[in-house]
């Protein structure tokens, strides 16, 4: 058995009298996408600190790579590729002296790197910070993130400020760099940032994880949209009886219906009439997460609750 | 290859590297300056002081001013270098770490794989070479425009005042540098250390107008005239208690800083 890449147990973290985690649990996995979502203010960022050493828990334990965060010290931030959520750069110096100055705090490791990385995300090496916008600093945390070719990568809102062109670019790298079996552990406020690459989502809220599944697993659960036009008008009352059906409701000879879990008996119950036309759309996972944002876990434990709370 | 070697201290020296070359040729500049009415002033000012009160003039430490060396110390000494170096110096120890983590341009500093210990000695030791160059700016100004001005001042003993100068100065840069690291908070640091040279002006100047020698003792700026280096050259017991400043403030710093949570 593997051990985990990154493991909290009851982490907890105070600011003050502020309470930002409150005995987090998660378990990432060696060779993973992992996504970890949250509204701003759940404590992804203050995990991710603690993950890197910044922050000291205030009880709780947490492990990157089998190791704590401080005992690891810097032989295991060497392992470690990190881009913060709000990357403040000096002014004065160009993105090719910071670039070199990470890369020396690395003793070198990633500088030759660099240039092809910067070619990849059209980033200008020689022009000052300062003038930078927002997104061409984001590249260059992207930049200096990746180009050590670390074991394990902590993305702070990764595609936070990047364009869509480059934040399809930033994915394929995200998907090549797990490619080669390293491990990807990235925080966003919305799960449709992620959830083309991630393998696994934890939803974190209030400083606690409230869920973890596969990103075909919330899928399965956020359910479909089936239209079903027939010939002759169905009786919705023999649908409504169906274990996945819910929702049930008919406009004119089409019925309508929430599908969780297998189509299997829905379809072969459709097919003993004539069915003219069918439409089946998988539910935004988008509003999946705004419930489970407001009601907690209950609201997406089980069928009843995503009924409910639509 | 070469900037894999001490990668954070080279990183501030280039940070500031434009800034320090200003502020050098400035303190250079002006120290030239005040020199330069010696010749014009030296006969006129002991005239021009002895109406005023005894007191003041000593607080203000122009007793001597009549005499070269003692023109030298009240000016350069006494006032101007202290005065703008602490300035600076405070603002620079601040910075370093504590302004630089509170904008948010030292996280991926602190995230790579640099033990805490080792990036606070490299930007103390920046700070370090920074002021010291400063100091030497100011010490190479009078050097030159000693004899131009026909000072006659020892060139040893103003080499001596230049050492005892760069440890009062880099005490204070560390005190300010250490505090801001152990609370992470630059207006605390400035403002604390601030506070302190404060009080050790105060201090140099209660005890020399009213002679109280338990002032002095506690006066950094006394233990770095009281000696009367321009004479005397270094004083042992003077350079102890001036690096003292450094040897008790950076560990203590430095236990905090390691033991803390960062970007709060």
């Amino acid at each position: 058995m593997t051990t985990p890449v990154i493991r909290t147990h009851g982490l907890v973290k105070d600011y003050g009298r502020t309470r930002a985690l409150a005995g987090l649990d998660l378990e990432v996995r060696s060779g993973e996408v992992f996504g970890f979502i949250g509204p701003n203010g759940a404590g992804k960022s203050t995990t991710i600190r603690v993950l890197l050493d910044l922050l000291r828990p205030t009880a709780g334990e947490a492990e990157v790579l089998g190791q704590a965060p401080a005992a690891g010290g810097p032989a295991l931030r060497a392992r470690i590729g990190y881009l913060p959520g709000e990357l403040a750069t000096p002014a004065r110096v160009t993105a090719r002296e910071q670039l070199a100055h990470l890369a020396a705090l690395r003793g070198g490791r990633g500088g030759e790197r660099v240039e092809a990385l910067a070619e990849r995300f059209s980033l200008d090496l020689d022009r000052p910070l300062r003038a930078l916008s927002r997104g061409n600093k984001q590249k260059l945390g992207v930049i200096q993130a990746f180009m050590h070719e670390p074991e394990l990568l902590v993305l702070d809102e990764p595609t936070s400020g990047l364009d869509p062109l480059l934040q399809h670019e930033f994915l394929d790298l995200v998907r090549e760099t797990a490619a080669r079996g390293a491990t990807v552990f990235m925080s966003s406020h919305v799960l449709r940032e992620v959830e083309s690459v991630a393998d696994r989502v934890a939803v974190i809220r209030e400083g606690r994880t409230v869920d973890v599944d596969s990103v075909r697993g919330l899928r399965a659960r956020a359910g479909q949209r089936v239209s079903l036009t027939f010939a002759e008008t169905p009786d919705p009352a023999a649908f409504e009886v169906l274990d996945a059906v819910r929702d049930v409701r008919l406009e004119g000879a089409t019925l309508h219906c929430l599908l969780l879990g297998e189509p299997d008996a829905l379809l072969k119950l459709a097919a003993r009439s004539r069915v003219t036309h069918w439409v089946a759309r998988d539910l935004d996972l988008e509003d999946l997460f705004m419930d489970v944002y407001r009601y907690g876990p209950d609201g997406v434990d089980g069928a009843k609750g995503v009924r409910d709370a639509r | 290859m070469r900037a894999e070697v001490l990668p954070s201290l080279r990183r501030v020296l280039r940070d500031h590297r434009r800034g320090f070359v200003i502020w050098a040729a400035a303190l250079a500049a002006i120290t030239v300056f005040y020199m330069a009415f010696w010749p014009m002033m030296g006969e006129e000012m002991t005239a021009a002081i002895q109406g005023m009160p005894e007191g003041l003039m000593a607080a203000m430490g122009y007793d001597r001013i009549g005499t070269a060396a003692g023109y030298l110390e009240a000016v350069v000494y006494g006032l101007l270098g202290p005065v703008v170096l602490l300035v600076h110096g405070i603002a620079l120890g601040g910075r370093l770490i504590a302004g630089q983590e509170e904008d948010g341009t030292l996280e991926l500093d602190f995230a790579a794989p640099l033990g805490r210990a080792r990036l606070y000695w490299e930007r103390l030791a920046a700070a370090w070479l920074l002021v010291t160059g400063l100091v030497a700016a100011v010490t190479a100004a009078v050097l030159v425009s000693n004899p131009m001005f026909d000072l006659n001042v020892s060139p040893a003993n103003v080499v001596a005042t230049g050492v005892g100068l760069g440890l009062l100065i880099g005490g204070f840069v560390t005190v300010a540098f250490a505090i801001g690291a152990a609370t992470g908070r630059r207006g605390i640091a400035v403002g604390a250390t601030a506070g302190l040279a404060v009080i050790a002006y105060v201090f140099r100047g209660v005890a020399n107008a009213a002679g109280v020698d338990v002032y002095a003792a506690l006066s950094p700026l006394s233990w770095f005239l009281q000696p009367d280096p321009l004479a005397n050259g270094l004083v042992l017991a003077s350079v102890i208690k001036l690096a003292a400043i450094t040897l008790v403030a950076a560990p203590v710093g430095l236990w905090r800083f390691r033991r803390r949570d960062l970007m709060t």
